[in-house]
């Protein structure tokens, strides 16, 4: 391409030669783009996403039935390590955490959220302000978030002391199993509550004016304008936001790993930080995939039906 | 109120009650609950970040007080240096991040908006404009744990673990999805009539592309481009399995290293969590009218 030059007098006599528009080699490199455009934009995305996504899932489909055996060999092991997890204590285990974990998690960081932008929903000063101001947790890292929390939950730590005259001190907000897994909680409720009540009052404030008060003028009540207009329009963000949370709940592994390292006795062992446990620290490759098939499958019926129920297009 | 007399509708006035409470809702008394609400939760929200970067400029004494002291009493800046005397290897962590972070943001964000733009713009045969798209972003769904364990294998094949290049490719991954989708957005808003024009203008279509709508698009590349940095900079758990030593190890690594069974060097973890910190909420800063579209709209979907 780069060889040939606008001069070439072999080049059929073309129509642009008549009009006096010598293609210069940019243009016909631009030209050779354009044709292509549709596949040379779209093609890397999509290669990649072949490359690092859709060949590890085969992968791991793959060694979910295999067993690896120490010397890098492996065996064929048919359906054996999804009938091990039946009965895999730690694992069943790690699925009702990971449920208790999910169901306090997002329940009260949308119920929070929710009530928080219904307060709010007005015109209040400095909107901009508090709200880059709330985006903060969001956007701290995990694992800097989990060692915030540590630091508060030290014995004779700020909670602590403030706990104190309520609940007397030594609570051992990580150390008590029976407590460990709510002070996870409340970690992920500080970081997440803020995006219900940002994508809330997004939508509380996206809701046209005139229906409300033309609902005013025939004397709704205030419930009833809620139930019957402001709620439908808030559905498919309702929706949406707690899909999101939930899937993001799912995988919740750098709070957990800083906080408690699934401990103690298993108290916090989310599933993430069992497949970690089983594949990294047990070298038991087969299993950990095993699991990783299965709450794909989790992941992917909860996907559809966060697409369909908020019916996204794409 | 009601200017249309309806006949058969016998027309029912507010009641003294409701127009009070309409009255109350509208002004006064709701206001202190609206600023207590949110005054509160403004605290709640700061007060633990607060925590840690006051816990850098303390004592170690201080730090660990009963009753704790919500102020340093005298700041101690010399923790910061400290923190790279007792582990110099804070260096390379920050190094590492840096440049994955980098490189990262700028093959993501590129190779996300050109397919975002491409399936936007185009029509592709068998529907796959519309299927294509759909598995780009259910891969945004996928437990990154489910990808890790044979990404792991693989990697240790082609000899990519504990190299930069092994996170970068992976990180890119991550991302990809998010910027494909968050792009769409805003490649939709720009009218079809524009590069049109341009391209009977005499334009190439590429040409169009960097001319007309990439400058329009502005906003959303400098969104994509600001949540892939921090998403990017934050992450643990890939960088925890693919990395084993300082040479690639990353700064969320090296921060989960101070952590122990036995114990927790304090002033060192606040110090190198402040660090950590430090450039997020710089870029929350100066894009936060970007990332405020980005949490409330972009990132959820339209």
């Amino acid at each position: 391409m780069a060889t040939e030059t606008g001069t070439d007098v072999h080049s059929t006599a073309d129509l642009d030669e008549q009009l006096g528009a010598e293609k210069s080699t940019r243009e016909r490199v631009l030209l050779w783009v354009d044709e292509r455009l549709k596949w040379l934009m779209t093609l890397p995305a999509v290669f990649l996403l072949f490359a690092l996504t859709f060949y590890p899932l085969l992968r791991a489909i793959q060694m979910s039935t295999q067993q690896f055996l120490p010397g890098g060999r492996t065996t064929y092991v048919g359906i054996e390590n999804y009938v091990n997890l039946l009965d895999n204590g730690a694992f069943l285990e790690s699925l009702v955490v990971t449920g208790k974990f999910i169901g306090l998690a997002v329940g009260l960081e949308f119920a929070l959220g929710f009530g928080i932008a219904l307060v709010l929903n007005k015109k209040i000063k400095m909107r901009g302000l508090w709200q880059t101001l709330i985006l903060i947790p969001m956007i701290l890292s995990p694992t800097v978030i989990g060692l915030i929390w540590r630091l508060m939950y030290t014995p004779d730590g700020l909670l602590d002391f403030m706990a104190a005259p309520f609940i007397g001190r030594n609570v051992g907000w990580i150390s008590d199993p029976d407590v460990a897994l709510y002070a996870v909680v409340a970690t992920d409720v500080w970081q997440w509550t803020p995006l219900v009540v940002l994508v809330i009052f997004a939508g509380l404030q996206s809701v046209p004016d005139d229906i409300q008060e033309a609902a005013i003028m025939d004397g709704a009540p205030r419930w009833r304008r809620f139930v019957d207009i402001v709620f439908p329009y808030l559905k498919s963000l309702i929706v949406l936001v707690l899909i999101i949370r939930v899937v993001d709940a799912l995988r919740v592994f750098a709070k957990v790993y800083i906080l408690t390292r699934g401990g103690p006795s298993n108290a916090t062992n989310v599933i993430s930080m069992e497949m970690y446990r089983t594949a990294f620290r047990f070298s038991n490759f087969g299993q950990a995939s095993a699991m990783a098939i299965s709450l794909l499958v989790v992941v992917l019926i909860l996907a559809m039906s966060f697409v369909k129920i908020a019916d996204i297009e794409f | 109120m009601a200017t249309e007399q309806q006949p058969d509708v016998p027309f029912r006035e507010p009641s003294r009650i409701e127009r009070l409470q309409e009255t109350l809702a509208e002004k006064g008394i709701s206001k202190a609950v609206i600023y207590g609400v949110l005054g509160f939760f403004l605290l709640w929200t700061l007060f633990p970040v607060y925590w840690l970067v006051s816990g850098a400029l303390k004592s170690r004494q201080t730090l660990l007080s009963f009753p704790p002291a919500w102020i340093p009493a005298e700041f101690q800046v010399s923790n910061f240096a400290q923190l790279f005397v007792q582990r110099p290897e804070f260096y390379q962590y920050i190094f590492n991040s840096i440049v994955i972070t980098v490189v990262t943001t700028i093959i993501a964000t590129t190779i996300g908006a050109a397919a975002a733009y491409g399936f936007v713009t185009f029509d592709f045969p068998y529907n796959l404009d519309f299927h294509l798209p759909f598995y780009i972003l259910s891969t945004r769904f996928m437990p990154p744990i489910v990808t890790i364990i044979p990404l792991f294998v693989i990697f240790r094949n082609l000899q990519l673990v504990n190299t930069l290049y092994g996170l970068i490719c992976v990180y890119v991954m991550f991302n990809i999805p998010f910027a494909v989708w968050m792009m769409k957005g805003f490649f939709e808003e720009v009218p079809a009539s524009l590069v049109e024009s341009a391209m009977l203008d005499g334009h190439t279509h590429i040409g169009a592309f960097f001319k007309i709508v990439l400058p329009l698009v502005k906003p959303g590349l400098l969104a994509s481009a600001i949540f892939t940095t921090i998403i990017t900079w934050n992450e643990l758990l890939f960088a925890i399995i693919l990395t084993q030593d300082v040479a690639a190890m990353t700064l969320p690594v090296g921060l989960s290293s101070f952590v122990t069974k036995y114990s927790v060097q304090w002033i060192n973890v606040s110090v190198a969590g402040t660090i950590a910190l430090i450039p997020v909420l710089l870029f929350a800063f100066v894009a936060r009218q970007e990332l405020v579209r980005g949490f409330s709209m972009g990132a959820v979907g339209k």
